[in-house]
């Protein structure tokens, strides 16, 4: 597989991976309670907010199952963090990669996370050739379900009182898109060409 | 909760009981078969084989710790004859959940026997179980089992497609599953009080 090369650009953003300096950005959309569903680690305080920072930090590539691949979405106009996206990679055999997504609420609503996405499954389905994109949700929330959609995934699953989720029943919706499912011209900005491995 | 069935449990027409080591033969003529494996994760069995995974089964008769199963061998009433096998697994302590599996002697398919065996385990699983939520997976391509899930008042809540690899083709799964409350509503209806 040819290297990777970042950072990515769009029409609106640019996408890097975290750095140090990101902590303050981070700060301000992290720890709402409303980002905290499907987060790698619980962050509620400062201190935990610092180590998701380090945890993302290290996730700059995928080289083997396992591996994430986190990128802060930057808004090109103010050079400022609005959200992340993240690509883990779950099953080599099978192909299989898993997304999530965050963005800070102030910056919802204006197409910045359909706009990462679509660049993070050209990566996933062209680089890392990637044969399923799965999404997992809170099947309460709308912005996601609507986004997933936009997509053009497939709602897969419709868990109904399956866990827990901080004492609660939860309720959990998975979305799915094969390789030949997704639609390159959905893309927002052609990426540069890349080598491929037969 | 632990769950410590007190055996056999009886329906109309069946019994549940744990194995015993007499049973590796009439195990033995189903698990042959390729058309029972078929979408099984096990590969059809040698006598071999089934002789352990009976050994294994006279153990597994109560839910202690996540991941324990129960797997009972269903005998015929009419016939003594054991004509197939039902499982109850304990996936989630916390959050209450149960898995359900069967599978059964050809020879004694389309009887309603498999349906009958199955709600007997789901009563153990929602009442003595204090179970909340019992799912079942199959292939797509398994109508039979997907049927009997729809028999017993099971929805279906996934339908996952090439989400992996099975016997080296990609898989698609149906899961199916049924709570306490709509087993409860049901059980309700059939027994009016
Ligand atoms: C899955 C499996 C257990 C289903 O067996 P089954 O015989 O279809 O199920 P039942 O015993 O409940 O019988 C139901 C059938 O009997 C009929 N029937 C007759 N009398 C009946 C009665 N008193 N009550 C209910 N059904 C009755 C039903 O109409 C139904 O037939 P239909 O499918 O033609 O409509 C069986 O196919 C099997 O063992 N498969 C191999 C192993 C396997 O794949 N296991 C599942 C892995 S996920």
């Amino acid at each position: 597989m040819s290297s990777l090369s970042l950072p990515i650009q769009t029409d609106r953003l640019v996408l890097r991976t975290f750095e140090r300096s990101d902590i303050d950005g981070l700060s301000a959309y992290h720890a709402l309670p409303s980002v905290q569903r499907y987060v790698f680690s619980r962050t509620r305080d400062a201190s935990e907010v610092a180590s998701a920072l380090g945890i993302m930090r290290g996730h700059v590539s995928l080289q083997r199952p396992g591996d994430t691949l986190t990128l802060a979405m930057v808004c090109k106009g103010e050079k400022v963090l609005v959200g992340h996206v993240s690509l883990h990679w779950s099953d080599a055999t099978a192909g299989q990669g898993e997304v999530r997504f965050c963005i800070n609420p102030a910056y919802a609503g204006q197409g910045f996370t359909r706009e990462a996405l679509s660049a993070l499954y050209d990566l996933a389905f062209d680089h890392f050739h990637i044969h399923r994109v799965f999404a997992r949700c809170d099947g309460r929330n709308h912005h996601s379900i609507k986004l997933m959609q936009q997509m053009g995934m497939r709602l897969e699953a419709h868990y109904r009182e399956h866990a827990l989720f901080q004492g609660e029943w939860d309720e959990e919706l998975h979305f799915a898109i094969l390789d030949r499912e997704w639609q390159r011209w959905t893309k927002v900005k052609d990426l540069p060409v890349r080598h491929r491995v037969a | 909760m632990s769950l410590y069935p007190v055996y056999p449990l009886r329906t109309e027409r069946l019994t549940l009981r744990p194995f015993t080591r007499g049973d590796v033969d009439a195990v033995y003529a189903y698990r042959r078969r390729e058309d029972v494996t078929r979408y099984l994760f096990d590969t059809a069995l040698s006598r071999e084989e089934c002789a352990l995974a009976v050994q294994q089964r006279i153990g597994q008769l109560a839910l202690e710790a996540e991941g324990d199963k129960i797997i009972l061998g269903v005998e015929l009433d009419d016939n003594g004859a054991l004509i197939g096998e039902v499982s109850l697994i304990w996936r989630s302590v916390e959050a209450r959940q149960g898995e359900v599996g069967w599978i059964f002697d050809p020879n004694y398919h389309g009887h309603g026997y498999a349906t009958e065996a199955a709600n007997a385990l789901l009563d153990l699983a929602f009442g003595p179980g204090a179970i909340h939520r019992v799912a079942a997976r199959c292939d797509v391509r398994n109508e039979p089992s997907w049927r009997l899930m729809e028999r017993l008042g099971m929805r279906r809540e996934a339908h996952f497609r090439e989400h992996a690899l099975f016997k080296s083709q990609w898989d698609e799964e149906f899961i199916y599953a049924i709570l306490w409350q709509e087993w409860q509503a049901l059980r309700g209806e059939q027994t009016p009080t």
